[in-house]
């Protein structure tokens, strides 16, 4: 964990142009210290300081006078004015939620997952974007996730990302070149993502796709699986959880405004600030399965790892997936406008994964792959069905994805982030494996169906696996 | 008191829109590169008196490929049709194709007068109009006769077609200018305009109504004017000639007899030099406004809210939003500027509609400005619109007349080709907006192909509704207005930062489609009867 409170106001002193400002100024003295995105490889000092940073921006408890509530603006991923002011500057419901990232995201150490008492209530924000209830007809209401080993998770959404749309384009090339349709399984790190049919004229027949959006685009975040990259992610909260405003988004350049949520603070976050977040949660280190002393569990989890394969929960919590880069780049190449794009940057900025220390301990394959023991397979599946709907509870589909679907969460560190489910509403993992309906129905039978023993092995594998700082 | 209050109204516009004028504009301005020699492009409109007006082009895909591909009018030369080889977000290519020997052409619209698989053109001439049959690969064939249309022998400068309800073929309606054979032409001699309905069961417009009277029109445009579902004509005439004519709107009357709405309608007299229509929902309520091109100013009509019922009366707020564009923006002089084809599309997709206005002198008329360079008014988030022309690189000495607003390479911004009389045409390409390291793509974007189906297969009268989030935008699929240029095809939407938007389709039959989930930055095809969304993918992106 760094320690980085007072350490950062000296360490930064000498590069920022707050210098008048008292030490005791009731802000948050790490913001606007990177204007701009940093460029290109960031060499060990460079990332250290990027990284303390990062982590202050996420433990900084914004105030007003860093900008934080937005009395005219919702908290929509689009710039969207309210009708009227809010009534109150902070709501548990519709927000602002949170002086802090880290007041959510702190089990169990900083950049972790949230209790219940965290939970945030999701809206798109458009209409009754100020409702003050927990009734599902205005919100989904959703768990906080850890963050770790995140930067491993986007860049292997991106290389699947890039595999379909390289198999996208080779049908198409077949189809036009052989004036006949194609058809093509869209396969990456084996997972798939059904087929496409391809035809000459350059249209593309996409109703045999499944798990992934139409654009084939994976986007790893959030329990929906709707964001494509942290940077996005990082922009959507700031706003929504403590109305603290990028300027890539909410800027004048799209909204005319400096000042788009009229809190009389102008542009409130800058470039490098978002840069800084991206950073210090891609590095988060990933979580890693633990070793426990007592030889009793060793050999339960032993078994429980058998099984978990045997009763298919692996056919979609997939063990590892292999990497063939370590370099996390800010921007994402799949972002779009009101997010920095890479093709408005001339030097990315990149992060070698690789280098830090946590990532020395990834098993690499034969061919050089790191072997990212996510627990998961990137991919959307529907969760319920007729007898098992426990986790049917939401009203409303979240941007295009229906609400008995979800991202098939990634089980690394579930050991160390009760509870569970995306309503944070399961106490147990017993109880999640059962709530397991619709494309996991055969996996939960089959535990269900397992000898008590057999059970409680699954049990004591999925408790080895932990976020590293645990221990 | 409620004089009191108009005149507080009015001191807050006032006040507003000055400082609408001194607020500077902060969003992105595409930068165009003018490059239509390099593309392949030589082409001028030429010729006398009579080829003042007009100088129009035709945007169509013509070989299947879903790039535009274009047909200039070279007024006294040769008429031009130029196949699109342009690589997808690359440089633009154009190809010089073969179609039969016209002069005299002033303006062109794509048509599907038939509903086979290929695309038509009309020909707007000084005498005979001709149809040009599309046989596919980019090959046309004259076709008067084939399609029973008698192409009279008027000076036509304006075109309109729309599917009235339950035809199979379209209805065309030909704008006229001066009847240069009437006594003391051309003053106060204008020529009627012509109405053809097409027989039940055939491609046959060998049944021609005069629209009398005319008043010299230059453009003609079939509009949903109401939002009720059915077209009546608008026609923007010329007061230059005209004696005591006005604008024109007919009403269709449902297929019956046209009839045209008049101050008992709440039609208020209007008397412009009228050189250009173009339409688009400022407001959101589904019903168009109008840009009108004139000779010092620009009118922007929006249906007048104290207007009785349903009637047709307009307020101009062209200076409440802007848009006047009554003398040029640079080059120093002080006398009004000559407006001619208008055109509203998103030029930087940031999902507020623009404006383009082509302007250039008539010929050589004194008291309009000579150096007279296209507007291009961007929207901005206030719904006003800021000049920003010369910063985009449109702002050339030349006289602008017709011009096709389309995505020529696929990488979903629009570029700009504008003909100009007695100067090379002008090909802009749209090369984003500027940045340090060059240039950076601007807002995202989506484009939207539509297949009506067996009749009217691209669905002209179409409605496409895109919604992203509490932000509704409307088009409707038209052939008509500008001046003397159509195009059809994929109908392009700024996104700005919204990553997705929602599709709804209203088929021009009325039938209206569920809402359809697409991803920004893409091109789509929406197949009547087909909830699903199809992609296309250009060659080299796929």
């Amino acid at each position: 964990m760094r320690l980085v409170a007072a350490a950062l106001l000296a360490a930064l002193t000498p590069i920022v142009g707050w210098a008048e400002d008292t030490p005791w100024a009731e802000k948050t003295h790490a913001l606007g210290v990177f204007d701009s995105p940093p460029a290109g490889l960031q060499s060990g000092d460079q990332l250290d300081r990027l990284l303390d940073l990062g982590e202050a921006l996420f433990a900084a408890p914004f105030t007003t006078l860093d900008g934080a509530g937005r009395p005219r603006a919702t908290q929509a991923i689009l710039p969207t004015k309210t009708k009227r002011p809010l009534r109150s500057a902070f709501a548990r419901t519709s927000g602002p939620d949170a002086n802090s990232c880290a007041s959510c995201h702190n089990q169990p150490v900083l950049g972790g997952a949230g209790d219940f008492t965290m939970n945030v209530f999701v809206s798109e924000g458009f209409n009754n974007h100020d409702f003050d209830t927990t009734d599902p007809e205005f919100s989904n209401e959703r768990g906080t996730n850890h963050l770790f080993g995140a930067g491993l998770i986007e860049l292997l959404a991106r290389e699947i990302s890039f595999d379909l749309i390289e198999l996208r384009r080779d049908a198409l090339s077949q189809a036009r070149a052989s004036n006949a349709p194609i058809v093509t399984t869209l396969t990456s790190k084996g997972i798939s993502f059904g087929t496409l049919t391809a035809h000459p004229s350059g249209i593309v027949d996409l109703g045999d796709i499944s798990g992934v959006d139409a654009d084939l685009v994976v986007r790893p975040f959030t329990q929906k699986g709707v964001v494509e990259s942290l940077r996005q992610f990082s922009i959507n909260a700031m706003n929504h959880h403590h109305g603290m405003q990028a300027s890539e988004r909410f800027g004048a350049r799209w909204t005319g405004e400096a000042d788009f949520d009229e809190d009389g603070i102008n542009d409130e976050l800058s470039g490098g600030d978002i840069s800084a977040l991206v950073a210090w949660q891609a590095t988060l280190p990933a979580p890693r399965i633990w070793a426990p002393d007592s030889p009793q569990w060793q050999s339960a989890a032993a078994k429980g790892q058998t099984n978990f394969t045997a009763f298919g929960c692996a056919t979609c919590h997939k063990m590892a997936l292999p990497l063939n880069s370590m370099i996390f780049t800010d921007p994402s190449p799949f972002d779009g406008a009101g997010t920095l794009r890479a093709s408005e940057t001339a030097d990315p900025m990149q992060i070698d994964l690789a280098q830090l220390p946590w990532a020395q301990n990834l098993v690499r394959n034969a061919q050089g792959q790191v072997m990212v023991p996510l627990f998961g397979d990137l991919k959307r599946h529907k969760m319920t069905d007729a007898e098992v709907a426990t986790l049917g509870n939401e009203l409303f589909s979240q941007r295009f994805v229906g609400r008995d679907t979800f991202m098939t969460a990634e089980l690394w560190g579930v050991g160390s982030t009760a509870p569970y489910g995306h309503r944070n509403d399961l106490t147990t993992l017993d109880e999640i494996i059962r709530a397991h309906g619709g494309d996991a129905r055969a996996s939960r039978d089959a535990y269900i169906a397992a000898s008590k023993s057999n059970q409680q092995e699954i049990i004591a594998y999925l408790k080895t696996l932990r976020i590293s700082e645990v221990d | 008191m409620q004089s009191m209050s108009k005149t507080a109204l009015a001191s807050a516009a006032l006040i507003a829109t000055t400082a609408a004028a001194d607020t500077p504009f902060t969003g992105d301005v595409p930068l165009y590169q003018e490059q239509a020699i390099e593309a392949g492009i030589d082409h001028h409109y030429t010729g006398g008196f009579e080829f003042f007006v007009g100088g129009g082009a035709a945007s169509f895909d013509c070989n299947d490929d879903r790039l535009p591909d274009l047909f200039l009018a070279g007024g006294q030369n040769s008429a031009k049709l130029y196949i699109n080889h342009s690589t997808t977000g690359g440089a633009l290519a154009f190809v010089a194709g073969e179609i039969p020997t016209l002069t005299d052409v002033t303006g062109a619209y794509p048509i599907n007068l038939d509903n086979d698989e290929h695309m038509d053109l009309i020909a707007l001439r000084l005498g005979e109009n001709i149809a040009l049959r599309g046989l596919g690969g980019c090959r046309f064939e004259t076709a008067n006769k084939h399609f029973a249309l008698d192409g009279g022998r008027d000076w036509t400068t304006g075109f309109s077609a729309i599917w009235e309800a339950g035809a199979q073929f379209p209805t065309l309606a030909f704008g006229n200018y001066i009847d240069r054979d009437a006594a003391g032409s051309p003053w106060g001699t204008c020529a009627d305009n012509q109405l053809i309905r097409p027989q039940s069961d055939a491609a046959d417009f060998s049944a021609s109504t005069p629209l009398s009277p005319g008043y010299c029109s230059l453009s003609t445009m079939f509009t949903d004017w109401n939002n009720r579902g059915a077209f009546d004509l608008r026609i923007t005439n010329d007061r230059q000639y005209h004696r005591g004519g006005q604008e024109q709107m007919w009403s269709l009357s449902g297929g019956g007899a046209p009839r045209l709405f008049t101050n008992r309608d709440g039609w208020q007299k209007l008397v412009i030099w009228g050189m250009g229509i173009a339409q688009t929902d400022l407001t959101g309520d589904g019903k168009p406004e109008y840009a009108l091109s004139s000779m010092g100013d620009t009118m922007l009509q929006s249906l007048d809210a104290e207007r009785d019922g349903d009637q047709p009366r307009y307020r101009d707020i062209a200076f409440d939003r802007g848009t006047t564009a009554h003398r040029p923006y640079t080059g120093g002089e002080v006398v009004p500027s000559t407006g001619w084809h208008t055109h509203f599309a998103d030029f930087n997709n940031d999902a507020r509609s623009d404006l383009f206005i082509a302007k250039g002198n008539v010929e050589a008329m004194p008291d309009f400005a000579k150096f007279d360079p296209d507007n291009l008014l961007l929207g901005d988030w206030r719904g006003q619109f800021s000049e920003q022309g010369a910063q985009a690189g449109i702002a050339l000495d030349r006289r602008g007349r017709g011009a096709v607003v389309t995505d020529f390479n696929a990488d979903g911004m629009l570029d700009l080709l504008v003909v100009n009389r007695d100067a090379p045409a002008s090909l802009f390409r749209n090369l984003g907006v500027e940045s340090a390291d060059g240039h950076a793509p601007m807002g995202n974007f989506l484009a939207i192909e539509l297949d009506n189906g067996a009749i009217n297969p691209q669905a002209v009268g179409a409605k496409i509704v895109v919604k992203t989030g509490n932000l509704t935008q409307t088009h409707t699929v038209q052939i008509g207005g500008g001046h003397a240029s159509g195009q059809i095809g994929f109908v392009h939407f700024g996104l700005g930062v919204a990553p997705r938007a929602r599709v709804q389709i209203k088929w021009p039959d009325g039938k209206t489609s569920q809402f359809m989930r697409v991803f920004a930055n893409n091109f789509i095809r929406i197949e009547r009867d087909n909830p699903e969304p199809k992609y296309w993918y250009p060659q080299a992106q796929n």
